[in-house]
């Protein structure tokens, strides 16, 4: 997949560092000095293993923590600096839906619209295009607690997409979802890439992902220890997972 | 202008001044979704129970003994704004933080402009709300099995009572929710505990803090028992008019959510800490 071309990243990370004091009141050093941007129309991988800081970088990212060194911008605003304008043009999609059983999607989309700060007449709006665009029609007004988790993951990227942010940050979406409901999500996003959002997504599962993003960043112990395209990863012949445990044995530099 | 620069200026436009009662609709917005997680069976049931204990209790004390109208006004106080009210806001308000970490939906409040705000403000109303409707509901039913004079009045006095009581204690009980979130529920207890029923009879500075010195002035002030109190009882009330009482807890809760509101503007929750 070749590269979009050359625009300021929508997203960026600088030497980033965090920091956390363990139980045993030692310093965990969960992200070190790590830096990745993402454009605008473009799908960037965060690949790594449990514990490698895929987790903690997109939180500082979403301003959920604050980074002891380094810094997160999000379409120019800085996570620490200007945490309510990186917030404004950030959509966070988790693992865990976080959808309550009562509620329907209407319902949710319409409580986080407002939460957003939308005058009803922008929510109205934008749930109906929303329930549209993201095929939710069927299930709209059904309570979250009788929907697939592939139903729930697209009610989450529904609520992500609520205040039409210009960038988005995905934890490891496809998670809970079998294999028809993981294509249609990812389908989807590709789908929000071509209509020029930049997307940061975290995932385990590489084969998933090895045709849909621009470029990938593999993590290991918090530091990015490979980051190109597939193509620059990959080689011509093997796959991406074969490159991952090849970077995070050091075979490949970043 | 490139795509990336774009997006910058259009988040800028976005950014621009919040429309009026913004952040009051946000608050809604999240007081709603509180009061319809209330209305699940357990929560209408126990909520069911609490309005009917006072009335029990009441019902319970006349089939005792004999009961005056000043006594019967002592117990109704000590039951409803007290107990009820307490008990209430344990329940509804003390999870504000830890409900939310557990059921996955915290990262998705906190990423939203002021999403953290709404969430404590729009918690406090539902739990006044929620709480209020309870302990009127006993009232009326209390003050029915008591068939005491002038009922309309007391109504009024004690529906007042409980009103500043959930928005103190709601108040009060925030600052534990957003400090120790998994632990808020033991730390309000203690501070209720601790600040209400113990620092709130001291008869030092410490209880011109507390909602329930600011109540029980209010009862004495309202039954007009100031003349009738005895020497040893002036030190648990305060002499002030009514109006600086009000005053007084309204300047509490401001305080309180304030602070509140920032402490929980400024947690950082590590991924480890949900679920």
């Amino acid at each position: 997949m070749s590269s979009p071309p050359a625009t300021p990243p929508a997203i960026e990370v600088t030497d980033l560092v965090k920091e956390y004091r363990g139980s045993d009141g030692s310093l965990v050093r969960a992200v070190d000095h790590l830096s990745l941007t993402v454009a605008a129309g473009e799908i960037v991988g965060l690949l790594g293993a449990n514990g490698a800081g895929k987790t903690t970088t997109l939180r500082i990212i979403a301003t959920l923590l604050r980074p002891t060194a380094g810094h997160a911008r999000v379409c120019g605003f800085d996570s620490q600096a200007d945490p309510v304008g990186v917030r404004r043009s950030l959509g966070y999609v988790s693992a865990t839906t976080g959808v309550p059983d009562r509620l329907t999607a209407r319902e949710l989309l319409t409580s986080f619209g407002r939460l957003n700060g939308l005058t009803d007449a922008e929510v109205s709006s934008r749930v109906a295009w929303l329930i549209d665009t993201l095929a939710l029609t069927s299930y709209a007004d059904r309570p979250a607690g009788r929907l697939s988790s592939g139903q729930r993951q697209r009610i989450s990227l529904a609520r992500a997409l609520v205040h039409d942010p210009p960038a988005l940050v995905l934890d490891e979406p496809t998670n809970a979802l079998d294999v028809v409901g993981s294509r249609s999500l990812l389908d989807t996003l590709e789908h929000l890439r071509e209509n020029g959002h930049a997307l940061l997504l975290s995932t385990h599962r590489l084969h998933e992902i090895e045709h849909r993003c621009n470029r990938f960043v593999i993590i290991d112990a918090g530091r990015v220890v490979a980051a190109g395209t597939r193509s620059e990863l990959v080689g011509p012949t093997g796959d991406l997972e074969s490159a991952f445990f090849r970077a995070v044995a050091g075979g490949i530099s970043a | 202008m490139t795509d990336a620069n774009q997006l910058a200026v259009d988040a800028s436009e976005r950014e621009g001044p919040s429309p009026p009662g913004h952040w009051l609709a946000s608050a809604w917005a999240v007081a709603a979704f509180q009061l319809d997680r209330l209305m699940t069976r357990p929560r209408l049931a126990m909520a069911l129970v609490g309005a009917l204990f006072p009335p029990a209790v009441m019902f319970a004390a006349i089939r005792t003994a004999p009961l005056d109208r000043n006594m019967a006004v002592v117990m109704i106080y000590a039951l409803i704004p007290e107990a009820l009210c307490v008990l209430g806001l344990l329940v509804t308000m003390c999870p504000v933080v830890a409900d939310e970490l557990e059921r996955g939906t915290w990262i998705h409040v906190a990423i939203r402009p002021g999403g953290r705000r709404s969430l404590l403000l729009g918690t406090f109303a539902a739990a006044v709300l929620w709480t209020s409707s309870v302990a009127v509901t006993g009232l009326l039913l209390t003050l029915f099995i008591a068939q005491l004079t002038q009922p309309i009045g007391l109504a009024a006095m004690f529906i007042a009572l409980i009103v500043l009581s959930c928005i103190g204690r709601a108040a009060l009980f925030a600052l534990p929710a957003v400090i120790l979130p998994k632990r808020a529920l033991i730390a309000s207890v203690g501070v209720a505990f601790l600040v209400e029923y113990m620092a709130g009879f001291l008869p030092a500075v410490v209880n011109q803090v507390t909602v329930s010195l600011r109540l029980r002035s209010l009862l004495v002030e309202w039954m007009g028992w100031r003349q009738q109190l005895p020497v040893e009882m002036m030190l648990f009330v305060d002499m002030y008019p009514a109006s600086i009482q009000i005053i007084a807890v309204v300047i509490l809760v401001m305080v309180l959510l304030t602070v509140a509101c920032f402490i929980l503007n400024r947690r950082q929750f590590p991924p480890s800490a949900e679920n």
